[in-house]
């Protein structure tokens, strides 16, 4: 696909995103003015409509850069701020500056105090929770999505890491919201859940294509007995099934990302996600043994993409979790057959 | 584009209205089909169910109008292949002319060929079979003896072929065979057709599998002659035109649907009661057939763009072996009931039918260790 958002990310990202930029932010620190460069460059804004601020490009082409991020492993919530200004946008509520986050909101209770919102509770592993200004989730009270969006300084941040050493903050809520701040969702994508299983399964995608070309490279340029790797057999069916679980997990985040704002989402975003975190599992193993003890290292670039791709299968639902749900919908579904079940499962009807 | 890269299939590719259609014909026309015959996949053999689907304008869909095919996209036929491997319908009688060698007369033919042959296919009439294989020639093709000597009004052919699937009553065959020397290990190979009802001197004798069941055939030529209007395409060209063909041969739903009769049956069975860890394990299996449909329907919107993705259909094929092999086992780990051949129990008898046929699947139309090679080239290993 011909994209001109997505040629300026690659740009950006290859200009700026270093093996030392991504060494520093795992240390814990920010990389501000990557984050400047993103912002004049608007990409954060992609995925809101036009008359919001947005480019007007077709959803799928505005996540597309979540994936090109993954690709890079950039250290900063880009995926989260696009999830968060969309679903900011759909709720009607003003669209802030600066770096946004988003978590599941089924751990908050919002509850009304008077005649004000109340929201209460625990969030575990928020992404980049300490380095964003608001934090979005969508909540449910008396059966209608509300969003919200909460302000970091007002919360109790303890900062926690992931794998890859990305900030994934514990956070204490306990607010009283303004009508800025809260509002019915315009409608249920799933709540947040969803929509974060969906920019995961995207970045992995993203990562996975860099761990494939890592691999070949690797596998062309290191020689043992005599001959490049690449040429023993062995290593050729590691690269080929490399780049068939790459492959399967790019096209079930794509799938999910071109159902975005459609009744087959719910499916698709399960397919997606469960199926990427398999390759995950897959694709990880097999790059770190074509690697060899350098692909170990701390100095090798390798450990900041399998380590991302092995945290983000616990962020929004593991697989587990979402293939209990796909199952469930299949063993549970109306269908006469399980095959009417499969195609209905990416037919696209309008959500309402 | 890369080689990691699928496309989306295109918008509106779902073709409802015919999906409707072809299930309304299926549910009628296969009312009394057993589940353990459609355990056979598209290796069910029926010449009446051909015609019949073809009556319906459901063979040589993709054909042009001209030559009895009916103008409709790829992903048209997509939609009725899929709904008829998902039902078990017998459909090779008409699959392979369908698929690949119907494709490649209209590619490749002389204006004679076209006229005499493709509407036939067109109308299901007509079985072929792919002379490929040798004694000697196994995943590697270009080892190919069969010699075909230029002689007066045509050639004589000498050589074996094995593992000729249906060439037992198999019309026709599209012959691979060395017609040239050449110095490039791919050349001087064509591609002749033959018309095995007429033409003498053909030994065809069956070759049974482990299953009991007879598909293959071994295939002698032995000083047969074939006229000159035989050869299909260009004389020395036929490595390339084979290549060509891999595309349509590889990506199709056949090629992770095999297994899916006993994935219906194991489904049936957990429906009535299952665990979190059943669950988990269908929705495991859900994720992967959706995303493997997914990849398959980009393929064959690529090739309705009239591209030749060869390195995506055999990531598909490759994908798709190792999901409709594992059915078996994702089935012992879920429910413990035998494999019984021909027992009365329907998921018994489909169960041990798919247990038998799995390790064809990742033999047939080139090697798990083929396809992996071939993918790993195409990532630019030097």
């Amino acid at each position: 696909m011909e994209s001109m958002i997505h040629d300026m990310a690659e740009r950006l990202f290859r200009d700026h995103v270093s093996h030392g930029l991504r060494a520093d932010a795992a240390a814990g620190q920010c990389p501000e003015t990557l984050w400047t460069r993103i912002e004049e460059a608007g990409l954060h804004m992609a995925l809101v409509p036009e008359e919001a601020g947005g480019f007007g490009v077709p959803a799928a082409e505005a996540l597309g850069l979540v994936r090109i991020a993954g690709a890079h492993g950039l250290p900063l919530p880009l995926a989260e701020t696009l999830i968060a200004n969309a679903v900011l946008a759909g709720g009607g509520l003003a669209l802030p500056r600066g770096r946004l986050t988003i978590a599941e909101g089924a751990a908050l209770r919002l509850e009304r105090r008077g005649g004000a919102l109340h929201a209460s509770g625990h969030m575990a592993m928020v992404p980049f929770a300490r380095w964003a200004d608001r934090i979005v989730t969508i909540v449910a009270l008396d059966g209608v999505d509300h969003v919200l969006s909460l302000p970091v300084k007002d919360l109790t941040v303890t900062p926690a890491q992931d794998l890859a050493g990305m900030p994934r903050d514990d956070v204490a809520v306990d607010l009283a919201l303004t009508d800025a701040d809260a509002a019915p969702a315009h409608r249920s994508m799933g709540g947040m859940r969803g929509l974060g299983a969906l920019v995961r399964s995207l970045a992995t995608a993203g990562a996975l294509e860099t761990i494939l070309r890592m691999s070949v490279e690797y596998a062309n340029d290191r020689v043992q007995f005599g001959r490049p790797i690449g040429k023993f057999q062995s290593i050729q069916q590691y690269l080929a099934t490399l780049a068939g679980e790459t492959a399967a997990a790019r096209a079930a985040a794509e799938m999910a990302a071109g159902s975005y704002d459609t009744a087959a989402f719910a499916l698709t975003v399960a397919a997606a996600k469960s199926r990427s975190g398999e390759a995950a599992q897959t694709v990880g193993a097999l790059a770190h043994q074509i690697h060899g003890a350098i692909g170990y290292t701390e100095e090798h670039a390798l450990h900041h993409f399998t380590k991302r791709i092995w945290s983000w299968r616990d962020e929004f639902g593991t697989e587990l979790d979402w293939n209990r749900e796909l199952g469930r919908a299949a063993l549970s579904s109306p269908h006469d057959t399980f095959w009417h079940f499969i195609t209905d499962s990416t037919a696209q009807g309008v959500l309402t | 584009m890369t080689l990691t890269a699928f496309p989306p299939p295109p918008s509106g590719a779902d073709h409802n209205d015919l999906r409707q259609e072809v299930r309304a014909f299926l549910a009628e026309e296969l009312a009394d089909f057993s589940p353990e015959k459609r355990a056979r996949s598209w290796n069910g053999f029926s010449r009446d169910f051909s015609r019949k689907l073809a009556q319906r304008g459901w063979v040589g869909m993709t054909f042009p109008e001209e030559y009895g095919g009916h103008a409709r996209s790829a992903l048209e036929r997509y939609v009725v292949s899929e709904e008829l491997l998902a039902a078990g319908a017998p459909v090779i009688a008409h699959w392979i002319a369908d698929r690949q060698s119907g494709p490649l007369i209209l590619a490749k033919g002389t204006e004679e060929q076209k006229r005499a042959i493709v509407p036939r296919i067109a109308a299901g009439e007509l079985c072929f079979c792919i002379g490929m294989s040798e004694p000697d020639s196994g995943s590697d093709l270009a080892a190919t003896r069969t010699v075909a000597t230029e002689v007066e009004g045509g050639f004589r052919v000498n050589g074996t072929k094995v593992w000729t699937t249906y060439a037992h009553v198999a019309d026709y065959m599209i012959l691979f065979c060395r017609t040239g020397k050449s110095d490039d290990r791919h050349g001087g190979m064509s591609q002749l057709l033959v018309d095995l009802k007429a033409t003498k001197n053909i030994q065809i004798s069956p070759i049974i599998d482990l299953a009991g069941e007879h598909h293959f055939n071994q295939v002698i030529f032995d000083d047969t002659f074939l006229p000159s209007d035989a050869l299909l395409g260009e004389k020395g060209e036929g490595w390339s035109q084979v290549m060509s063909e891999l595309a349509f041969e590889r990506s199709g739903p056949e090629r992770f649907l095999s297994s899916f009769a006993l994935i219906e049956e194991l489904i049936r069975l957990l429906r009535i009661d299952a665990t979190e860890a059943q669950q988990a394990e269908i929705g495991r299996l859900s994720a992967h057939l959706m995303v493997l449909r997914q990849m398959s329907r980009s393929v064959a919107g690529m090739l309705n763009e009239g591209n030749n993705p060869a390195l995506q259909a055999a990531i598909v094929k490759d994908l798709g072996a190792l999901f409709e092999q594992d059915i078996p086992r994702l089935a012992r780990s879920l429910i413990s009931r035998p494999a019984v051949p021909g027992g009365r129990d329907s998921y018994a008898a489909v169960l041990a039918y798919t247990e038998l046929a799995v390790p064809s699947f990742s033999l047939r139309g080139g090697t798990r260790e083929i396809l992996r090679g071939i993918i790993a080239r195409g990532l630019g290993l030097r």
